[in-house]
């Protein structure tokens, strides 16, 4: 074992280096069942070498025992995992390279920081000398050099969360497995902490796979993200992809914020009628049930008459860069973004309108987005 | 999906609990004027014992006959003659009895803290499923072998390594046809059901058994005596202290290269250092006091400082009640002393820092 210098971040030299040694991830037909509770249902991922792959779905949904399976402290039940050309489904943890930060960021708590930073060269057997360096380097890194003597318990949040990172960089593992590790920091410190893991994860090169319920830090943080509902893989892509273009009901919902109106219809005549709406398709949709969605920026409200629909207006809510406009119809809510200096008088009525191509028609039984149709 | 650590009241252990202090200063004033009265009458009642096998250790015989007096120099005139005659006169026996019991505590409580805290370490985290007729069938075979034995006068040791052979050839044969499993607790509870047993009950069978070893009037019987007794007591109280650690920071250990016994090692035993202290002292004041098997087992070489101060009460000069406070005064000084060592590490916050900010 060799410990590379890990030089001045932001050298190229380090970086190519890093990219040409990175491994890619291919996760195959992953389950795991919790008693009658099928946690992980067939789950097919393949991580490019020095991809950031974000693991997005709600609480309980599997995302973090599929990491838990990929660091080897949850048990394979079916399905294979291989890292680079190595299979390590069945492999103990400590033999599959991978690094792992915790949402509880598990620092040993007697040990120092540079204790801390310095423990997995340490099983290593690596010596005391070397490991001073490394600790140092790997410190540096993520600004922590001047608190190597200090105990977790003197550290802030953020001070503790880079100790963990650190901890986790020093290894040069193939892969970081990271389980929600900014859900503990205010949402000031989150905020910075995610520039500096976006950046730090450039630099390294280092492939990672990044468990989060947040959306946002999904969107902001990887190359592709994979959201996962009830267990099962809901749509693969770029944040981009995955936001313009949902594969279905959950990802639309689940993106962006606020999220997607939904409004629900059956479609007769060429016509999707619901609860206050009557709107003309295009397409061949004719008898099925039918879910429109919009989102709150792709619409804005009209004087009544001149938009899709009209409806009364519920609330107005000034956030500061815009205005948030919640119309209501027929009990169900939507909302709109408007400019900041928008005005409106609650409960008078207004019209709603979208370009036809900012509708998502999806088909409300099973979820799936229907590309067939189009509102006219 | 991922669990918050569970640090509130509720969840925490009761170890953990017991050892997180309440400011009496916070209290409201009745709640403080209890809680004071209370502490002035407890520490009364428990010093002042104290205070009378010290006063007493000073006086001559006829000071403690005339009858109950407590102020020295005032009631009567404080003497050394019962110190010199146990640390000059007789130091061989009240010396060789204090070091046997500083040996024997030392080593007992080392041995069993150690074994007794891996194995309340495997029951916290490792799941075990020992079967029923697993069990049933060595029970069996043992009630056999006895019955062997006692009627048939078969040799104990041919008894015995055919009950094992037999036992070993049916447990492979027969094991995965058992389904019905008991779990951690049951072996947990097993464990400390070994304390509800009175002692006096396996006193003479211990006492047969290492007659029949050539090991009484040993140290190493009393030792090994000791860390069987003890240890249910540290298993139990350690159990619930390892429970208490947050699972995170093994699975990290683990995943940073640690093996299980390093993880152990490394960072569960430190992070126990409160429950290990006090436990460690617990079952040493139980060693050092212990009186029953220590009658049995040992007879002169190895003789402890409690069956000094029963020997003085049965003498024919009749009840030494000086010579005995002093033999106690000094018991007393290594178990506070060993207390007060031991205190430092009984703190709380030993796990701060180590989950969440």
């Amino acid at each position: 074992m060799t410990i590379q210098s890990n030089g001045a971040p932001g050298s190229a030299a380090l970086r190519a280096a890093n990219k040409a040694s990175a491994k890619g991830l291919v996760i195959k037909n992953l389950n795991k069942s919790f008693g009658k509770t099928h946690v992980v249902k067939d789950l097919n991922l393949d991580v490019r070498p020095g991809e950031f792959l974000v693991l997005l779905g709600p609480s309980g949904c599997g995302k973090t025992t599929a990491l838990r399976m990929v660091a080897g402290l949850e048990e394979v039940q079916s399905g294979s995992i291989t890292l680079g050309d190595r299979d390590v489904t069945t492999l103990p943890p400590k033999y599959r390279d991978v690094a792992m930060v915790f949402q509880s960021y598990a620092l040993y708590p007697h040990k120092t920081v540079a204790e801390n930073i310095g423990f997995p060269l340490k099983m290593q057997g690596i010596d005391i000398a070397a490991r001073t360096q490394a600790v140092e380097d790997a410190a540096k890194q993520v600004q922590l050099d001047s608190l190597l003597a200090r105990y977790p318990r003197q550290l802030s949040g953020g001070q503790r969360q880079r100790v963990a990172l650190a901890r986790a960089i020093i290894r040069r593992p193939s892969v970081f497995l990271m389980d929600e590790p900014l859900s503990n920091l205010d949402a000031q410190l989150r905020g910075f902490m995610r520039a500096e893991l976006k950046h730090m994860q450039h630099e390294l090169g280092v492939t990672t796979l990044y468990v989060t319920h947040d959306q946002i830090e999904a969107m902001t943080l990887a190359h592709r993200v994979a959201i996962i509902s009830d267990g099962a893989l809901q749509q693969l892509g770029t944040p981009k992809e995955v936001y313009n273009d949902p594969a279905n009901l959950f990802v639309a919902g689940f993106m962006g914020s606020p999220p997607m109106n939904f409004i629900k219809g059956r479609v007769a005549d060429n016509r999707l009628q619901g609860s206050g709406i009557d709107l003309t398709l295009s397409g061949s949709l004719e008898g099925a049930e039918v879910t429109l969605g919009f989102r709150p920026e792709d619409a804005e409200v009209v004087d009544p008459g001149l938009g899709l629909f009209d409806a009364e207006v519920y609330a107005v809510e000034m956030t500061g860069e815009q205005t948030l406009v919640t119309i209501t119809l027929d009990d169900a809510h939507f909302v709109v973004k408007m400019p900041k200096d928008y005005e409106a008088e609650v409960n008078s009525l207004v019209g709603v309108q979208f370009a036809s191509a900012n509708g998502y028609l999806f088909d409300t039984n099973s979820g799936e987005r229907l590309r067939s149709g189009a509102v006219a | 999906m991922t669990t918050e650590p569970s640090l509130s009241p509720m969840n925490r252990s009761l170890f953990a609990r017991l050892f997180t202090p309440q400011v009496i200063g916070k209290m409201p004033p009745g709640t403080q004027f209890f809680v004071y009265t209370a502490l002035i009458l407890w520490s009364l009642f428990v010093l002042f014992p104290i205070y009378w096998v010290f006063i007493t250790s000073f006086k001559e015989a006829v000071d403690v006959n005339r009858g109950p007096f407590f102020i020295p120099w005032v009631d009567f005139t404080p003497s050394l003659h019962a110190w010199r005659e146990l640390f000059i006169i007789d130091y061989e026996d009240t010396l060789t009895a204090y070091a046997n019991s500083i040996v024997i505590a030392l080593f007992s409580t080392g041995l069993c803290v150690m074994i007794g805290s891996m194995a309340a370490y495997a029951l916290a985290r490792i799941q075990y499923k020992p079967k029923f007729g697993t069990i049933a069938l060595f029970v069996g075979i043992m009630i056999v072998a006895s019955v062997a034995i006692a009627k048939a006068g078969l040799d104990w040791r041919i008894a015995m390594a055919v009950a094992i052979a037999v036992f070993v050839v049916l447990a492979r044969a027969l094991g995965p046809k058992f389904k019905a499993s008991l779990g951690n607790g049951d072996i947990l509870f097993w464990m400390i059901s070994q304390r509800i047993l009175p002692p006096i009950v396996v006193v003479v069978p211990i006492y047969m058994m290492f007659q029949n070893v050539r090991l009484l009037d040993t140290h190493l019987a009393l030792i090994l005596t000791y860390s069987v007794v003890n240890l249910p007591i540290v298993v139990w109280l350690m159990y619930d202290f390892f429970v208490s650690i947050p699972k995170d920071l093994e699975e990290s250990a683990q995943l940073d290269g640690a093996t299980r016994f390093t993880t152990f090692w490394e960072i569960v035993l430190p992070m126990a250092r409160p429950g290990l202290a006090a436990t460690t002292l617990l079952v040493m004041i139980l060693a050092w006091n212990e009186y029953l098997l220590a009658l049995f087992i040992s007879t002169t070489k190895a003789q402890t400082m409690p069956i000094l101060v029963a020997a003085m009460n049965a003498g024919e000069r009749g009840i030494l009640w000086w010579s005995m406070s002093v033999v106690i005064v000094v018991m007393i000084i290594p178990v506070v002393a060993m207390a007060i060592v031991l205190q430092r590490f009984i703190s709380k916050g030993v796990l701060l820092g180590a989950v969440k900010g």
